[in-house]
């Protein structure tokens, strides 16, 4: 996570695996993904896991409302936390009971089953938030630089130039500080999500606009976008109903492999402290609190540390795969 | 080509210029947008019951009361020429290259910053050497036997290791090594130079937990450039001609696959000589990322100011340098 | 409040006019070097007696520290560590007697060689320093390089920020306001008078009786004009106490060695034991924790007790708990209620408050009975004139629900309302207690958002702006409070005196202004008799616990590690329970 840009950078940043797929007579272009995707067990696997994850996040309040889990509350009775041991949670496994399956954390008892829950959507929302803004940002400007070419490119190229110099985590940090107590008429919890989203995905976006730009370099010489225009098909109509559908493959590939390092993005942001603030859960504030008890609790990090790596492992499978099914050149 | 080095060199010289007026904007931006008047900014740099004549010096001093471009003017002179201070019987001086003055704790920031450079240069270029042997060997043998048992196994490992957080991975190897089976317990940053051993026993963790993410990444991007080019043409021509296996995966394959991997590398390492503020964090390693974490705690403009711009340059220079060796070993890329 | 090291606080709090007593509470004098000893220890002894207690000479004595300090530089510190330290190589006017327990809290003088002489009308205090004391380099000190080291500490902000300025509210100033020796490199402070080299004469705007507890700060130890560099003179120090400055690598390293020009015969409270001390900064606090128990380092200077994993293992190891001392801290963790913002103005509000926190969730939440006792008082323990009483009781001090809610329902609030909880960003116990307190509210209808703020700007900008709390409906602060000297006029006078309420770096965050206590704060000032003066500050505890406008949560303790291979080792209320560091050797 040090240089979390770098799957996003990297990953789809190697073009010749991420490149347009060729029609095929009567197929689509979907069907034969889609074809492709399904024996792929792996990815269906990946995608599975991630279509759940995705309803424990949307569902998360409900189901603490339906079992009665709430994340916040504490439990320090003296069977739970041994106050002379300075509140470390009693039993060998982190204070594992029926009550609380995953244990308790230390100090405060609260059910880290419960946080694990509520963490996934603060974690998922921020992730997916800040991919839909960098994705846009990059989609926009990559197809202008593509497709104008010129001065627009020499421009939008430059600026990305000088974003991807830029050392990004380090200044996720200082706005996500000088931003904590309030602004933009914000306070709390949805002024830290907005913030996340915003630092994340703002300066991740010359990312996809590199390869946007790349794809559209390509198929502004192909055949039907010469087609379209020596049909008397103007700039916007071309962009849009021309260029953009050709570009969703990518897109969508490159997405999903975006969320999960924005996953990781965020929770290190958490775990240097800057992100989401206590008491509110979530996965990288909770590896923050644990890490300080990696002697004497060390079951404490492994519930949030799990979390992380099966979400992002879960994104990567199904990327992973939703890349090879768009390409026909991987086996 | 010196034509060429001039020319990339002197856009990268520009590149640093802008990212650094850009950062001072937005340093100068956020308190605002925060809130805070200049007053209070500077009342920051005092202390106790600040006098309204203190905040005033302190404005004065650190050109608070001027306009934006002005002090951004000022910091770039005193970058090439030093500047000079009134504080105390003497005025101080922040020598060339003066990154700053954090009034603070009394400091010049890049005598700081320096102190700090050769913790994070051995975290980073021992981490690099580390997960460039181990991703690109395992990204060939790979591709070499797509399919095969190691070959899965490894691109498995890889991406059980892209998914995992560096602060999980280090604070595991923490727990392991360091409490449970205490064989590498104590860790302290050791100058190389003072006793060599030590210096990489206790970097050996902080190595490694980077080097897992990083080298998972170039395991996969090596393999597939190398599955890409060993069925090109030219490879087969290599073949045909009688050329050793040996020789053609590492003379011809590996040359162009690997072409990826190094504009990757010059952006990776130059992002980490940046600071690798995490795994700084997790070690308690005291580098350029531990800095820039206290400095933006305790909003110490000055010093995230220097920080911020020595990451910068550590990027554009590593990018630097990847463009320039392409053009040294690709003649097409200086033409164009 | 040095310790937790806030921002601007005065002392002499404009009004509370003073009539000093001539009675110095510190000059009982106790024979310093009979403190109790014990060589054997067990848990606590370090708190009872002066463990280890050894004249044996040589070796290196280590200390280490997590992260670095505001400054070595004894004019320009807030830090209870260095003020205890500082000692080394500076001596102040008076200090604190090195011993363990109450005795830590006596008063001795030290560079003086008596405690200070008021005047009748208490506005001026004198003076006379030891004969024969010498600088490291051999020169004589004298009473105007303790003039000078106040001037340089008080009256220069922007070159020695870090210090209090208790001096600069207390002396008179000059008729045009003195601006430091920095600026103004002709003149001088008039109201320090230096009528030969043995004597410095004080001249106070009002009369104040804890001024020996004033000058025992290091702020009065003897600087050279002529050695000083301002912001660098951190990188010399020019030693007056038993050690002197070899090397000093910023951020890094500190390397004392003995100061031969120091003598005995001078000095009947320090022995020059260790031929070496070296200070090692920014080490993790579980580095320095098993360094500690290896014997690799004797200190930790912060001295605010071990890493919360490494208490989990000694509290389960009984042969390291008995190396062990588990002091109080001087320090009480409270919540203030803004008086000021509505609905606390209404003193059922309070009340409801009062009953509705579970201080056992709050206490354990900090670390549990070891990382502080549950407090009821504002004064704490170790305070002398601490009474024990309890005016908000509740059961096992865990809440009363029925109580808090009928107090809501007096306040006219019965479904309860929503306020602002703050804490400091950088302080995850705070943090933690605060999320405590909010869970504990949450169960009468209080809905209680927490907001963080960095603890830098925590008085200066947030909690302590008054206008700024009204503002942002902030109601309820999290705050800790240490007294800069040990009495209860040290601890209670900025918190609870409503003539201390200040616009910005305000301490009493509860803006509590109530003529009764401060008319008490006065009489307790005025009275000749230590005994009837800590009787009034019982009084003023209890008035203000009647108002309800702070909740003690718990008194702070810090849990230290006592190495074997250190020596004279004795947890001094006077400096946080810290060891005092005068005396310590080392048997390796």
């Amino acid at each position: 996570m040090t240089a979390p840009i770098k799957t996003a950078g990297n990953e789809p940043g190697a073009p010749a695996t991420v490149s347009p797929a060729k029609k095929i007579e009567g197929r689509s272009l979907g069907q034969i993904a889609w074809t492709r995707f399904k024996r792929d067990k792996i990815a269906v696997a990946g995608g599975v896991v991630v279509i759940l994850l995705i309803l424990l996040a949307v569902l998360a309040k409900p189901i603490e409302a339906l079992f009665g889990l709430d994340p916040d509350a504490l439990h320090q009775d003296p069977d739970i936390l041994d106050a002379n041991l300075g509140g470390l949670p009693i039993g060998n496994w982190g204070g594992m009971s029926w009550d609380h399956p995953l244990g308790v954390d230390p100090l405060q008892g609260r059910d880290l089953l419960s946080r694990a829950i509520e963490g996934s959507w603060v974690s998922l929302l921020v992730a997916f938030g800040a991919t839909v803004l960098s994705n846009t940002i990059g989609t926009v400007l990559g197809v202008m630089a593509g497709y104008y070419g010129g001065w627009v490119d020499t421009v939008i190229s430059r600026i990305m130039d000088v974003f991807l110099a830029f050392p990004l985590l380090l200044f996720a940090i200082a706005i996500s500080t000088s931003l904590q107590g309030g602004a933009f008429g914000l306070h709390g919890l949805p002024l830290h999500i907005m913030v996340l989203i915003f630092v994340i995905g703002f300066f991740n976006w010359p990312y996809m606009g590199r390869i946007v730009r790349g794809q559209t370099l390509s198929l502004r010489e192909r055949e039907f976008v010469h087609a379209a225009r020596s049909l008397g098909a103007r700039g916007p109509f071309i962009l849009f109903k021309e260029l953009l559908p050709n570009l969703v493959g990518p897109i969508l590939v490159y997405s999903t492999l975006l969320i999960p390092t924005n996953i990781l993005f965020e929770a290190g942001l958490s775990f240097l402290g800057v992100g989401i603030q206590p008491p509110q859960a979530s996965w990288g504030g909770m590896l923050n609190d644990a890490i300080k008890y990696y002697q004497v609790d060390p079951q404490y990090m492994v519930v949030p540390g799990l979390a992380i790596f099966l979400t992002v492992l879960a994104f990567n499978l199904l990327g992973d795969g939703l890349r090879d099914a768009l390409d026909p050149k991987s086996n | 080509m010196f034509a060429y080095i001039i020319r990339r060199t002197f856009a990268a010289l520009l590149l640093i210029l802008v990212v650094s007026a850009v950062t001072f904007a937005i340093f100068f931006l956020l308190p605002r947008i925060a809130g805070e008047t200049s007053d209070q900014l500077a009342a920051q740099y005092i202390g106790k019951n600040p006098s309204p004549e203190a905040i005033a010096a302190v404005k004065k001093n650190l050109g608070f009361d001027q306009p934006l471009y002005s002090q951004y003017w000022n910091f770039l002179k005193g970058l090439v020429g030093g500047a000079e201070y009134k504080f105390g019987p003497d005025p101080v001086t922040c020598h060339v290259p003066c990154f700053g003055y954090s009034f603070k704790n009394h400091l010049e920031v890049w005598p700081e910053l320096t102190k700090r450079i050769p913790v994070t240069l051995s975290l980073a270029i021992g981490a690099a050497v580390l997960w460039l042997v181990s991703g690109v060997t395992t990204g060939v043998i790979s591709a070499l036997k797509p399919r095969s048992i190691f070959d899965r196994l490894a691109m498995g490992v890889a991406l059980a290791g892209v998914s995992l957080p560096v602060f999980f991975t280090g604070a595991l190897l923490l727990t392991v090594f360091s409490y449970e089976w205490p064989i590498l317990d104590n860790l302290q940053y050791v100058n190389f130079t003072d006793d060599p051993i030590m210096w990489a026993r206790n970097l050996i963790l902080p190595w490694i937990s980077l080097a897992f993410l990083y080298s998972a990444l170039y395991a996969r991007l090596t393999r597939a450039g190398m599955l890409e080019t060993m069925s090109e043409d030219y490879i087969r021509t290599a073949r045909a001609k009688g050329l050793v296996e040996r020789k053609v995966v590492t003379r011809h394959g590996l040359r162009a696959a690997l072409t990826p991997v190094v504009t990757i590398f010059g952006m990776d390492l130059g992002l980490l000589l940046g600071g690798a503020l995490i795994t700084e964090q997790v070690f308690s390693l005291q580098g350029i990322g531990a800095f820039a974490v206290q400095a933006i705690a305790d909003n110490d403009l000055p010093k995230i100011l220097g920080v911020t711009l020595l990451a910068a340059f550590f990027i554009v220079v590593c990018n630097l340098v990847v463009d320039l060796l392409y053009a040294l070993v690709d003649p097409r890329v200086r033409l164009s | 409040m040095r310790r937790s090291r806030t921002v601007a606080l005065t002392a002499a709090a404009a009004a509370a006019v003073l009539i000093v007593t001539g009675c110095s509470s510190g000059t009982k004098s106790s024979d310093t070097s009979s403190s109790g000893t014990s060589a054997a220890g067990g848990a606590d002894a370090a708190t009872k007696n002066i463990v280890n207690a050894s004249d044996k000479k040589g070796g290196t004595v280590t200390y280490e520290m997590k992260g670095t300090p505001d400054s070595f530089d004894p004019g320009n510190t807030y830090y209870a560590y260095i003020y205890n330290f500082s000692r080394l190589y500076g001596r102040p006017l008076t200090t604190f007697n090195p011993a363990a327990g109450e005795d830590g809290n006596k008063l001795v003088p030290d560079l003086a060689e008596n405690m200070g002489q008021p005047s009748a009308d208490g506005l001026t205090w004198t003076y006379k320093l030891r004969a024969g004391l010498k600088y490291d380099d051999g020169t004589p000190i004298t009473s105007k390089d303790v003039k000078y080291a106040v001037e340089r500490s008080n009256f220069a902000p922007d070159v020695n920020s870090n210090g209090p300025t208790y001096f600069k509210e207390l002396l008179v100033d000059n008729p045009t306001p003195y601006e430091g020796p920095y600026k103004d490199k002709t003149g001088d402070l008039k109201s320090i008078e230096t009528p030969d080299d043995l004597t410095i004469v004080f001249h106070l705007k009002h009369a104040f009786a804890d001024f020996d507890y004033l000058v025992s700060a290091p702020q009065t130890v003897p600087v050279p004009q002529a050695k000083d560099d301002g912001a660098n003179y951190v990188k010399h120090v020019v030693s007056s106490g038993t050690y002197k400055f070899e090397s000093y690598d910023d951020g890094k390293q500190l390397t004392l060695v003995p100061n031969t020009n120091w003598d005995k015969s001078t000095d009947p409270i320090r022995k020059q034991l260790a031929d070496k001390i070296v200070v090692k900064m920014g080490i993790e606090q579980s580095t320095i924790d098993k360094d500690l128990i290896a014997g690799n380092a004797q200190v930790d200077l912060v001295g605010g007790g071990v890493d919360p994993q490494t208490q989990a293992q000694i509290l389960q190891n009984q042969k390291l708990k008995a190396s062990t001392d588990n002091a109080y801290g001087g320090r009480l963790v409270y919540t203030a209620i803004n008086t000021k913002v509505a609905p606390f103005d209404n003193i059922e509000c309070r009340k409801a408050v009062q009953y509705a926190i579970d201080k056992t969730s709050v206490q354990l939440t900090l670390g549990g009975p070891i990382r502080g006792a549950i407090a009821n008082t504002v004064l704490p323990p170790d305070i002398p004139g601490h009474q024990d009483f309890n005016t908000w009781e509740t059961k096992d001090n865990k809440g009363d629900l029925d109580k808090a809610k009928a107090a809501l329902k007096a306040c006219g609030k019965p479904d309860g309302f929503n306020t602002v909880l703050t804490a400091r960003t950088e302080r995850d116990p705070e943090v933690q207690a605060a999320t405590a307190i909010q869970a504990a509210l949450k169960k009468i209808g209080v809905n209680a958002e927490i907001q963080k703020f960095p603890q830098g700007k925590y008085f200066s900008d947030n909690a302590g702006v008054p206008q700024f709390t009204q503002d942002h409906n902030i109601g309820l602060m999290m705050m800790q409070w240490g007294a800069d000297w040990p009495t209860g006029y040290g601890f209670l006078q900025q918190i609870v005196d409503g003539r201390a309420i200040k616009a910005s770096g305000n301490s009493n965050l509860a803006q509590l202004n109530d003529p009764d206590i401060n008319k008490l704060i006065d009489d307790a000032a005025t009275n000749t008799d230590k005994a009837a003066r800590e009787k009034i500050y019982a009084q003023i505890d209890k008035k203000v616990m009647d108002q309800a406008v702070y909740v003690p949560l718990t008194d702070f303790k810090v849990f230290l590690y006592r190495p074997d291979s250190a020596t004279n080792l004795a947890s001094t209320p006077a400096f946080s329970g810290e060891y005092d560091y005068l005396n310590i050797g080392t048997t390796k």
